[in-house]
């Protein structure tokens, strides 16, 4: 062993020589350094400047290493490589920009009774001292729940009845799928705002969640015929060929095969909902005071809660705005960390379970 | 250890077999006599999957798929009016080409799931598991595994997992379509082996490419092949050594030394 070690060091072989170190290095700092000082000099700014001075340097100096290395196939492959790294650095400044202004405008408001409060007695002009947006978490609560509890399970049906079933209906029922898929929130409100006399029935929670529900139920199907179509034909044909009917073969090998996927399309209907706020302006009567009946009198919820403050234009009602969103950002974060948990636990608890089991 | 298995009888009459109008299979007879191992071989599109498929009812799953004549088991046709296939495969056990143990199982759950899968109610869970490892000979390597998951067994120990579940279920009859052909010779060979055991308690048929490994674990052979354009059927079938040291057709000659196919 220490034989092996003392041995006269062999170099691993280098895949990049010293003299090519070098050229990368300069080629990826030289067009920062020319486009800073042109930006500064001519007083080309942001955007603007990162698109007329910085991409082309870039490109230019990618594209010379790429044809010194690797002859003419290397300007593509750099092309290639420069716009994807800038397009993707794009994606993530633009979330990370929306994110940081959420934060730094609506942490002020953010308190404990900020969270727990209702808005009784605040006005648009109230300090933040008082008042809050607990009757609003509630009620964006109550409402995404409603609308959940119908079209999960018939999301689900559509994509099970989409992947499983070898009738003609699939392409047509996928068709109405994709789109209902495109349907203008707005439009969806209007309807079920239309139709509320016919029904005997006020704004109400439980219009709200009707609005919501034909918005969630394409996207939890899509996704979760998507899962389900990932599961590999030999399971079913495994599962069938050891005497199962169908459904034993679909609920025992088919769904938990697809578990992770099905979780992320009820998630994306949960995101796809639960910051929607043209619907709920029509059909949730807005509500200052804590309501949890979803049949009658107002209810407030986050989007309509945001909405509404924002629309007044004062600085108090602004900030309050601002809380609000940051509350509904951090209330998808919870809801997507909760699933993520939940689809991941089962997993986690029959491993240690098989541990137990195997000490024994 | 070894359980007394039923083991049956099979035979076919006039199968025929189409995919939407194209008929691939023209009728075939067949006899599957019990504790025999039956090899079907023919070059690739003769028909010989098609066929071991028609044998358990897994035939009609496929979309446009259909059938004229009969297959009985132990003299009562499986496609009769009033039988279920689910009990038809029940009866029937199939291991497919590819390895297909269920990725959300662990090991025991994977042999058990075929009596979950069915319906039935499991007495004695943990017995059963041994016996089934101990038939398909993997229980030494498994059995301080049990409650892993079953992808985290290599492709042979994979395939032999799922002649195991089949076995759990005490099939009368086991087809097994090309089980070694994703598979490296060492675990081929201890396949082999479980087969020529398992003849002793069950019918078996076996798909295979492998002309070496038809003469090592057959009785009886049967060669499918299929001329241009036209469906495939037997062109011989008998005691496998007569098939493939004194074929009686010239076609099967050629086919089982070598020269085509």
């Amino acid at each position: 062993m220490s034989n092996f070690l003392e041995r006269p060091s062999v170099q691993p072989w280098a895949r990049v020589k010293k003299s090519q170190q070098l050229e990368l290095i300069l080629a990826s700092v030289l067009p920062t350094v020319i486009a800073l000082f042109v930006v500064n000099v001519f007083g080309v700014h942001g955007a603007f400047g990162m698109i007329t001075v910085f991409l082309p340097l870039q490109i230019l100096a990618a594209g010379f290493v790429g044809v010194r290395r690797f002859g003419k196939k290397g300007f593509g492959d750099s092309l290639l490589l420069v716009s994807t790294i800038s397009f993707a650095a794009l994606v993530a400044v633009l979330l990370l920009s929306v994110l940081y202004s959420v934060i730094i405008k609506g942490f002020p408001a953010l308190s404990a009774h900020f969270i727990t409060q209702n808005n009784v007695y605040v006005s648009t002009t109230t300090s933040l001292e008082y008042g809050g947006v607990g009757h609003a978490i509630l009620g964006t609560l109550l409402v995404v729940v409603l609308a959940t509890l119908a079209a999960v399970p018939l999301g689900l049906a559509m994509a099970v009845f989409l992947t499983q079933s070898q009738s003609r209906l699939t392409g047509p029922v996928r068709s109405f799928t994709q789109a209902l898929a495109g349907l203008p929130s707005i439009v969806s409100g209007l309807f079920i705002l239309s139709i509320l006399p016919f029904l005997g029935m006020e704004r109400s929670g439980l219009a709200g969640a009707m609005a919501l529900f034909p918005l969630m139920l394409p996207t939890v199907a899509r996704v979760a015929e998507e899962a389900l179509r990932l599961v590999p034909a030999d399971l079913r044909m495994a599962a069938l060929a050891l005497g199962a009917p169908n459904y034993r073969a679909f609920f025992q090998v088919i769904l938990p095969a697809a578990k992770s996927g099905v979780v992320t399309a009820v998630l994306l209907g949960l995101a796809r909902i639960v910051g929607e706020t043209a619907p709920l302006i029509l059909t949730l009567n807005a509500n200052v005071s804590t309501n949890l009946n979803p049949f009658e009198g107002g209810i407030a919820a986050l989007p309509t809660y945001v909405y509404g403050f924002i629309s007044s234009g004062y600085d108090t009602s602004l900030s309050r705005a601002w809380g609000a969103a940051l509350v509904l950002v951090i209330l998808v974060g919870i809801l997507f960390g909760l699933a993520r948990v939940f689809s991941r636990s089962k997993s986690l608890k029959t491993k240690s379970s098989s541990k137990k089991k195997g000490n024994k | 250890m070894s359980q007394t298995t039923t083991a049956a009888t099979m035979h076919t009459e006039d199968v025929s077999v189409w995919f939407g109008q194209r008929q691939v299979l023209d009728k075939v007879n067949l006899t599957f006599p019990s504790h025999q191992v039956t090899a079907l071989i023919g070059p690739s599109g003769c028909g010989k999957s098609t066929f071991i498929r028609t044998l358990n009812r897994m035939h009609e799953l496929i979309p446009g798929a259909g059938l004229a004549g009969s297959v009985f088991l132990d003299g009562g046709d499986i496609y009769g009016e009033d039988v279920d296939a689910v009990d038809v495969r029940i009866n029937i056990g199939m291991v497919f080409q590819k390895p297909n143990p269920f990725p959300t199982m662990s090991i025991k759950e994977n042999i058990l799931s075929g009596l979950r899968l069915s319906g039935r109610k499991i007495n004695g869970a943990d017995e059963i598991v041994e016996t089934s490892l101990r038939r398909a000979s993997m229980w030494n390597e498994v059995k301080d595994r049990l409650n892993d998951q079953a992808l985290s067994l290599s492709g042979g120990q994979q395939q032999r997992l799922c002649i195991a579940r089949s076995l759990a279920m005490n099939p009368k009859v086991l087809l097994m379509d090309e089980p070694c052909s994703a598979l490296d010779p060492g675990s081929t060979r201890r396949i082999e082996e479980t087969i020529k055991e398992l003849s002793s308690q069950m019918t078996i048929v076996i798909v295979t490419h492998n002309m070496q490994q038809a003469q090592r674990v057959s009785h009886q052979t049967a060669f499918f092949l299929a001329d241009d354009n036209t469906p495939g059927g037997v062109v011989e079938f008998g005691p496998t050594e007569m098939v493939f040291k004194n074929p009686q057709d010239p076609r099967t000659n050629d086919y089982v030394n070598g020269h085509f196919g």
